[in-house]
């Protein structure tokens, strides 16, 4: 998976991992009845209408209407393609605007918003106009530009920096990317070289062998993303360079170990738990078997596998410089300012936001650990209890409907640590009838009790789906619809849309 | 991509093919072939491989990829490598260690632009089978050849080039010894070999094996069994068992398929013990009269065969052999089983084609139950135009009997040989044909395969009619889940998996997509 050339990443380096992983949830978001979304109304939670297929149905419109592609090259060609990326680039935005990626909430928005405005107040002739600020549902630690002054903040990052000054740098990082130009200055870029004589005359020649032209179209195009690759870190070193700029600027302090904290953004699976597995659940009267979470298979997953061809990425290819190049790079800078500790309620209110968000694109494995790390915490909100029942009704369903693997999601060992592995193994190997039994046993926890006529009205909802008899479209429909109907600026709207009728 | 194994091969391609002249991505892209294979040790299912041919790198090379997935479809590793023209034929694996079995040829799969070049080529074609020991670091461990003899031919494709074709006698067969290695066998114009090698790759033994029609090979930990079908007055019995030490090949004494009075056993399942590991058969006891007519539902009827038998193959002395037969005839089966096998409690005959184990040793037979009836209307008409001979002959010809194809029937038989109609699943009944028609296809409209769950003890029995997919629990005898095939635009099929699991395919006609999804049962 390659990124799209308009999208300037934020501060990490994105994985392959990542993408491999991205290439499932999509193909499943697609593909897939989705089972998701639960939330209370919880005070400070967004509405539905706070979803960006609503909230910026506006600026959608616009964005369409006014980002036309200019007209730069004499050749018909180049212009084609340079139009063809350019469409791609407002596909991309307009596309995720209305299907939900993106999300409005008022405490968050603003909190970002904050940190924009200082950097803006700070740097007037750099920047001259406030951007679009995004705030993208994903919990992968990231940021991105894509030119068009908008900027796309992941709550992932929100929930992964620790202080303000830490989303300050990628903030500024970004703004960086929109302030250089580097979006569209990377869309000309491309569609000079796809349609240069050099280029064409490349491949051509592969046609012309008689033998290994696979081999030379690899190479042919390696040599391209290589060059891509080396230019796109050239961006990110001057991305960099500039936000610690416009940071100094703005009174905010830098400390380049904020380099060496992104580098673990990918290991979000790979934390253990407290307690065992099992413990979690005895708070619910639930009974967990212990071989449900020893993987018994024979499978090649429990064995020790290590092929050197696939490791890793090759380091020509990464579009981004290593985090300790980065680091050593920027370490005089530091300047060991005082720091501010992001909000509680925003961390709060970013982890649920995640958490629903995991749900309703049926990650319900990464779904429930993290619940059980926010446990770990300490955390007795019951939101949480809620969204444990969410899963387990999920689950249950989706099993009923053959579905049940691809909403585990099961992940290779390596990559997550062993209490997810266990957990993972537990959703996969526990019977249908337990889970039918946990399902039915959350239904009727105590926690209940404490959450909004909205969480209750969709648990109704979700057991109608998940407990009927025969799996009915027209029960679905009428029961998605009646939600609606009653509880319309409820954030569960969302679950409900995906059973009622298009 | 994870659930759609051949994109996965070609996304490099068509990452780009959006960005550059298609002739070029085209081109290259049709000189790529993927095939996947189940990745199997002991019988069970613990991966996926997906072997793909990249390009010809020169006059006879061709450079290969190897994709190895696990039993989750969770890409794991890739192997390159440049070989002559190959074709993977088995996979196995064993102590760490994948097993590829290759068919190579400097004809079988060439493309030649002339006959000519064809036949001065095949005259010397050098043809031989090669075997690829791969560990899980991707190191290629070691390889083997071993020589055979092919006979070829060619034909002319639709680009208009000579295509070399021929295949061995008898296809690779390729199985893991449990703590050992591997067993390899197959037959050419020559002979018929088994060949067994360490997990590392090394010969252990060769043997030349005696000539038999067919040939089947299993494997234990100690003893590698080659079941073979030989000539026999009975089409569907003449097996046999061959067995040999694996240590050192030794032979043990063969043992010939039959009951005590001398009838054929036909050989429904060969398979490993789910307690012993051993291995044992289950079948058909041959009617020695009426056993060579099995072709039509009234054949079946007439009774073809006189019961079930299952033999386990505990060691090699006879007193290891365990064999329980149990016939129609048997005085304690009287009341539910005629003698001609037909089911008394609903007056259904019955056909059998699969047989599975359960943890207690019980062993279950899974056929499709039918009845027939005559043609009243048919019988009629022939005795009212009797007299103008050619529409009784007619009728005759048609027949007097109309059979409809029922539900699916388990008979279970105990260790002690104890027979029991188990129970009847309902499943799709096919339309009602005459008496004479083929039973396979016309009355028959099932398979069947079993998926057991080692943690659970439970066993499954899975039957794929041509308009459901049914989840049958032979312990709790109850049907679990009933999957149609066709579900508005959703078209459904289920496909054995890792241990307890079944793979669901699911294709969406509407939107073009194909889902996949490893269900536990």
């Amino acid at each position: 998976m390659i990124v799209p050339p308009f999208i300037m990443g934020g501060l990490v380096q994105i994985n392959m991992y990542f993408f491999k992983y991205l290439q499932h949830i999509v193909p499943l978001f697609i593909f897939t009845i989705i089972f998701s979304d639960v939330k209370s109304q919880t005070p400070g939670l967004y509405t539905y209408q706070e979803l960006s297929h609503l909230y910026y149905a506006k600026q959608n419109d616009s964005i369409k209407k006014n980002w036309i592609c200019p007209k730069l090259y004499k050749e018909k060609e180049t212009q084609k393609k340079y139009s063809e990326i350019w469409q791609d680039r407002l596909s991309f935005i307009s596309n995720a605007i209305n299907t939900k990626d993106f999300v409005y909430e008022k405490d968050i928005y603003n909190y970002l918003s904050q940190i924009v405005t200082d950097i803006i107040t700070a740097n007037p002739n750099t920047i001259t106009k406030a951007p679009l600020i995004l705030l993208d549902r994903s919990s992968s630690v990231n940021a991105y530009a894509i030119g068009g002054n908008i900027l796309a903040v992941n709550l992932g990052l929100v929930e992964f920096a620790s202080t303000r000054e830490e989303l300050a740098l990628v903030i500024a990082h970004e703004l960086s990317h929109n302030i250089l130009n580097h979006a569209d200055n990377s869309i000309k870029e491309r569609a000079e070289l796809l349609t240069s004589d050099e280029y064409k005359a490349t491949l051509n020649s592969v046609l012309d062998s008689k033998y290994e032209r696979l081999t030379r179209l690899k190479k042919a195009l390696q040599g391209y993303s290589f060059s891509r690759s080396k230019h796109n870190r050239y961006h990110e070193a001057d991305a960099d360079s500039l936000a610690v700029v416009l940071l100094k600027n703005s009174k905010i302090s830098f400390d380049a170990k904020y380099f060496l904290r992104l580098d673990s953004a990918d290991i979000q699976y790979k934390k253990t738990l407290k307690n065992p597995v099992k413990t979690y659940f005895e708070k619910y009267s639930l009974s967990v078997e212990d071989w449900w979470t020893q993987k018994k298979s024979k499978g090649l997953s429990t064995k020790s596998y290590n092929f050197k061809d696939t490791a890793s990425i090759q380091d020509s290819l990464k579009t981004h410089p290593e985090c300790k190049e980065r680091y050593i790079k920027n370490l005089l800078l530091s300047d060991g300012g005082k720091t501010t500790p992001i909000p509680q309620i925003i961390k709060d209110k970013t982890k649920k936001i995640i958490i629903w968000n995991m749900f309703d694109n049926q990650n319900l494995t990464a779904c429930l650990y993290e619940i059980l790390l926010e446990k770990d915490k300490g955390n007795t909100d019951v939101w949480y209890d809620f969204m444990f029942h969410n899963i387990f009704n999920g689950l249950y369903y989706s099993d009923k409907q053959l579905n049940r693997f691809n909403a585990i999601n099961v992940k290779p060992k390596e990559y997550i640590s062993k209490d997810y592995y266990e957990l993972q193994n537990m959703l996969e190997q526990m019977p249908k009838e337990n889970l039918e039994q946990f399902a039915k046993k959350l239904k009727e926890g105590s926690f209940w009790q404490g959450m909004p006529s909205d969480a209750k009205a969709l648990k109704t909802l979700m057991n109608t789906i998940a407990f009927a008899e025969e799996s009915s479209d027209k029960i679905e429909n009428n029961a998605a619809k009646e939600f609606i109907a009653n509880f319309p600026n409820s954030m569960y709207c969302e679950f409900a849309d995906h059973f009622k009728k298009k | 991509m994870k659930k759609n194994l051949l994109l996965a091969v070609c996304s490099f391609l068509i990452l780009f093919n959006s960005n550059a002249q298609s002739k070029v991505f085209k081109e290259v892209s049709d000189e790529i072939s993927s095939q996947v294979n189940a990745i199997m040790q002991d019988g069970a299912l613990v991966g996926y491989l997906m072997f793909t041919q990249l390009e010809k790198v020169s006059e006879d090379s061709f450079s290969y990829k190897i994709s190895i997935m696990d039993e989750n479809l969770n890409d794991i590793g890739v192997v390159n490598f440049r070989e002559e023209k190959i074709s993977l034929q088995s996979v196995a694996f064993e102590q760490d260690v994948l097993c590829l079995a290759y068919l190579k040829s400097n004809v079988i799969g060439q493309k030649f632009k002339k006959l000519k070049g064809y036949k001065s080529a095949a005259p010397t074609a050098n043809n031989s089978i090669v075997t690829q020991f791969l560990n899980l670091e991707g190191k290629i461990l070691k390889t083997n050849q071993i020589a055979v003899d092919i006979k070829t031919s060619t034909f002319k494709n639709n680009e208009g080039f000579f295509v070399g074709t021929g295949s061995l006698d008898h296809g690779i067969q390729l199985r893991n010894i449990n703590q050992k290695g591997f067993a390899l066998f197959y037959g050419d114009k020559d002979i018929q070999q088994l060949v067994t090698y360490t997990s590392t790759g090394e010969v252990l033994w060769k043997k030349n094996i005696d000539v038999a029609k067919y040939y089947s090979l299993f494997t234990t930990p100690n003893d590698i069994y080659m079941v073979v079908k030989k000539k026999d007055k009975m089409d569907e019995g003449g097996y046999e068992a061959w067995s040999y030490a694996t240590a050192d090949g030794k032979q043990y004494p063969n043992y010939e398929m039959k009951d005590k009075e001398g009838r054929s056993l036909k050989i429904l399942s060969f398979d490993n013990d789910l307690t012993t590991g051993n291995l044992y058969a289950a079948g058909n006891i041959i009617n020695p009269n009426k056993g060579n007519s099995y072709y039509t539902a009234k054949d079946v009827a007439n009774g073809p065969y006189d019961g079930v038998f299952t033999i386990s193959f505990n060691g090699h002395n006879k007193g290891d052999i365990k064999e329980v037969f149990t016939y129609w005839s048997g005085g304690d089966l009287k009341p539910e089983i005629s003698t001609r096998g037909r089911l008394m409690e609903n007056k259904h005959f019955a056909k059998y084609y699969h047989c599975s184990r359960d943890f207690n040793g019980n062993t279950y037979f899974a056929g499709t139950s039918f009845t027939k009836r005559p043609k009243i209307g048919a019988i009629v008409a022939s005795v009212v135009f009797l007299p103008l001979l050619a529409p009784p002959i007619l009728l005759a010809g048609l027949g007097y009997n109309k059979c409809y194809g029922k539900d699916a029937v388990i008979l279970k038989q105990t260790p002690k040989g104890v027979l029991s109609i188990d129970n009847f699943v309902a499943s799709s009944h096919p339309h009602v044909v005459v008496g004479r028609a083929p039973f396979e296809g016309f009355v028959n409209n099932k398979t069947f395969y079993h998926v057991t769950n080692s943690n659970t003890k439970s066993n499954y029995l899975i039957i794929d009619d041509t308009k459901n997919i049914t989840l049958y629990n032979i312990n709790k005898r109850q049907v679990t889940r009933t999957i149609p095939h066709k579900d508005g635009k959703i078209r459904t099929n289920v496909y054995p998996a890792k241990e307890g699991h079944i793979l669901v395919s699911e294709y969406n006609q509407k939107e073009k997509y194909t889902r996949l999804s490893i269900e536990a049962l």
